[in-house]
């Protein structure tokens, strides 16, 4: 055996041994525990054990010397003093109290009784059916009238009318403005759409399964359109006149008119919510319904519309004789709701003195 | 550098825009109005003799029934007038009408002449407009027919406002009831179409169903159970002479209908317990098997151009609406709505076709197109049947029977807008109602 066998026969003895001995194979390492320390120094130790001296123990503690023989106290046997007693004082007796007189109970009404069992009436109708399952959605009341906005049905006395105006009395009291005498008005009743009678009591489908989500609020309109400040008054009149001069152009009443800014959105809305209300397509035929028009108008100066002025300049939709009812039907609502003069700024007369109304009737139709 | 060119030239016409309409006129768009009936006056018409004044005020007050029968037109009443018509040639004071809001105004004139015959005038006034609309008009009749006359100028008043064609000159048949439900007698009658005039083609010895007019409505067509079983019969309505069409024994023949020619007849046909539509020539009496179904079918309306046919057909479990060739051919179903769908009749328009529909314990009448979209119901009640077109094509007529033990039979019309239900006034009970075509 050489040396070298014996040197790797040791090493791997020693190896094996430590194997076996050493715990190189325990699988879980042994539990510690961790501990945090902090270091301090030596007056910070100090400081913190400053407060915890030993308490000197008391080395001289007087000790009661026993009693001797003969010393002792004679005993007496005086029975104690009793405690005096206070006697209580007598209290008067009270009156007695007086007996309440009885009173009479009243008599009980005699309920009407008798041997019979009172007889049921059988339910004319299964009253758990009445209620509703889901609350029906108000109906839409069929009305004479369809108009873009719903109006409610008038009070009984009073007389219908194009225009709204409250009831005008003489007062009992003497006034300084004497008011003439007028009737309350107010407009016919008028549903947004028609009702046929098929719809009319139809609630049983009323109610929506589901109600649906409302809409978020849309967003608000940016202004188109604001009224310019006006011009500051100045007379002008003689430079026009140099100007129009200058522009080879006569003194017309064209010149003569206020001209002023244009007309704003608001006023535009206004004078076509006027007309619209006095167009009346309830009388047209199908075809007329499918026509569109084309309207010119000249208006005077007090809003109110030239009738003979009125001429149709273009129809679309329809065939001559549908754009012939389609055009009457239009000139009657100018002329009708005209009649008063339309609510326009006469500042700006030149803007609104000639007018093309443009009457569509495509939401109209029947549907 | 042309860059730049052509931007300025942009810029500059940009710029110019606003002013030059500016400088145009205002333009707004109507595109919301109201829908109201319009008011009218209708005085009296005016005569030179007592006779006429009386014939005058009856004339006028047909003119105003018949208009504000439309629902469209709403009569102003005489009392509210401030001017009097009294002469017809007479300027109109049309401030006094309009202070009434009366937008239309209808004067005339009525004289007898030695022969008796009734001569009537009348004008139509715009109004607001202040303007005549239309030409005055002239009509010459029997004293007898003062009624036709008087729907004639409303006929003329109802077309020039409304550009729609007239209808009120016409007259309807139908099945006049009379008894109880369980013993009711039924006769074929014919009146105008407000249910005046009103006169019996057959007695009530047996049961007569479905009335149909021909084209130019000198023709009836009908079933009667007069030989006990149902037959289709031919009659004339101005002789009152009939003829029961050429039908095979052991068959039931009807629901008959006129094509538009006046000579072809469509009809259901029942054999062997199978019911099938058949297409007969009047002249040469042959007949031609349209369809060939195990189903029923029956209920059959010609198109107004008569190359289709549409009718009703359970092939599919419960009764539909179909529409097919004129000749025979395959069948398209035009209805899916919920319910049972029955006697389509198209539209003289040839726009829409109107039907019977029951649904949820309910009958209803409604329109629908002829591919079947858009299908509105117009009415609804416990018992609504059998549509009639006017022949304008804007109204219908129909049966309507109440509930119970008593219940009635009666006719009513409403518009296809399914606006203004109104009952037609009959003295009996009536069913099964046929408009004519506007008489000549």
């Amino acid at each position: 055996m050489n040396t070298g066998q014996v040197i790797s026969g040791a090493g791997h003895l020693g190896l094996i041994a430590f194997a076996l001995f050493g715990g190189a194979f325990q699988s879980e390492p042994l539990p510690f525990e961790v501990t945090e320390v902090t270091a301090i120094s030596a007056e910070e130790f100090a400081a913190l054990t400053q407060g915890e001296s030993i308490p000197e123990a008391v080395a001289n503690v007087d000790t009661p010397e026993p009693p001797q023989e003969g010393e002792a106290p004679a005993l007496t046997s005086e029975a104690d003093t009793p405690p005096e007693r206070s006697e209580p004082e007598v209290a008067e007796t009270p009156p007695p109290d007086e007996v309440p007189e009885p009173v009479e109970p009243a008599p009980v009404p005699q309920a009407d009784v008798s041997d019979e069992p009172p007889v049921m009436q059988p339910p004319q109708e299964d009253t758990a059916l009445l209620v509703p399952e889901e609350s029906p959605r108000p109906q839409q009341r069929p009305a004479p009238r369809v108009a873009p906005e719903p109006v409610a049905e008038p009070e009984p006395d009073v007389q219908v009318d194009d225009v709204e105006r409250q009831e005008v009395s003489p007062s009992e009291e003497p006034a300084e403005v004497v008011e003439e005498e007028s009737e309350a008005t107010a407009p016919e009743e008028a549903t947004t759409e028609i009702v046929t009678e098929a719809e009319e009591n139809d609630v049983a489908n009323a109610a929506p399964a589901q109600s649906i989500r409302p809409r978020t609020r849309p967003t608000r309109p940016e202004p188109t359109e604001t009224a310019e400040p006006a011009a500051p008054e100045t007379d002008n009149s003689a430079v026009n006149d140099a100007l129009a001069e200058a522009l080879g152009q006569s003194g017309t009443s064209s010149n003569e008119a206020p001209q002023g800014p244009p007309l704003t959105a608001g006023e535009k809305d206004a004078l076509r919510v006027a007309v619209q209300n006095c167009w009346n397509v309830g009388s047209l035929s199908s075809e007329a319904l499918r026509t569109t028009v084309v309207v010119a108008v000249e208006m005077a100066e007090n809003g109110k519309p030239v009738t003979s002025s009125i001429k149709m300049l273009s129809s679309s939709g329809g065939n001559g004789a549908a754009a012939k009812q389609a055009f009457e039907a239009a000139r009657r609502a100018i002329i009708r709701c005209g009649s008063g003069g339309f609510d326009l700024p006469v500042e700006k007369y030149d803007h609104w003195r000639d007018i093309e109304m443009t009457f569509n009737p495509e939401r109209m139709r029947i549907k | 550098m042309m860059r730049y060119v052509l931007s300025l030239l942009l810029a500059c016409f940009m710029w110019a825009v606003p002013v030059a309409a500016q400088d145009g006129p205002l333009r707004i768009e109507i595109t919301e109005g109201v829908i109201e009936p319009m008011p009218f006056a209708a005085p009296d018409f005016v005569s030179d003799n007592a006779a006429g004044a009386e014939l005058g005020r009856q004339i006028a007050n047909v003119i105003a029934a018949d208009l504000a029968g439309t629902g469209l037109f709403r009569e102003i009443q005489p009392e509210a007038f401030i001017s009097k018509i009294t002469s017809f040639s007479s300027p109109v004071q049309f401030a006094d009408w309009k202070a009434i809001n009366a937008q239309a105004l209808i004067t005339g004139a009525v004289s007898v002449d030695d022969g008796g015959k009734v001569i009537v005038r009348f004008r139509l006034f715009d109004v607001f407009a202040g303007q005549e609309l239309g030409d005055g008009l002239q009509l010459v009749g029997t004293q007898a027919g003062w009624r036709r006359i008087a729907h004639k100028v409303a006929d003329q008043v109802y077309s020039r406002i409304t550009g729609e064609a007239p209808y009120f000159d016409s007259r309807v048949v139908f099945v006049a009831e009379t008894g109880p439900k369980d013993a009711r007698q039924k006769r074929l009658a014919i009146m105008d179409y407000d249910g005046a005039n009103v006169k019996y083609l057959t007695d009530s010895s047996s049961i007569v169903l479905a009335p149909r007019f021909s084209p130019n409505g000198d023709r009836v067509l009908y079933t009667s159970y007069e030989s006990g079983f149902p037959r289709i019969y031919l009659l004339d309505v101005g002789s009152v002479q009939r003829r029961v069409l050429e039908s095979q024994d052991g068959t039931m023949s009807f629901a008959p209908r006129f094509g538009p020619d006046g000579q072809t007849v469509v009809y259901s046909l029942t054999r062997g317990g199978n019911t099938d539509l058949y297409r007969m020539d009047l002249n040469t009496g042959a007949n031609t098997r349209l369809t060939s179904a195990p189903s029923i079918e029956t209920a059959p309306s010609f198109s107004p151009d008569g190359s289709q046919i549409v009718f009703e057909s359970d092939r599919s479990g419960v009764p539909q609406i179909y529409v097919m060739p004129a000749g025979g051919g395959e069948a398209r179903r035009i209805s899916f709505g919920q319910g049972r769908y029955g006697t389509p009749v198209w539209s003289p328009r040839g726009d829409l076709i109107a039907f019977t529909k029951q649904s949820k314990g309910r009958f209803h009448i409604g329109v629908m197109r002829t591919d079947g979209s858009e299908e509105r119901l117009l009415t609804a009640s416990f018992l609504d049947e059998g549509p009639t077109w006017a022949p304008n094509g804007r109204v219908i007529m129909f049966t309507r029977e109440t509930q119970g033990a008593q219940g009635r039979a009666s006719l009513y019309t409403v518009d296809i807008t399914g606006r203004n239900p109104r009952q037609v006034p009959t003295s009996t009970g009536a069913s099964d109602p046929a408009w004519s075509p506007l008489q000549d």
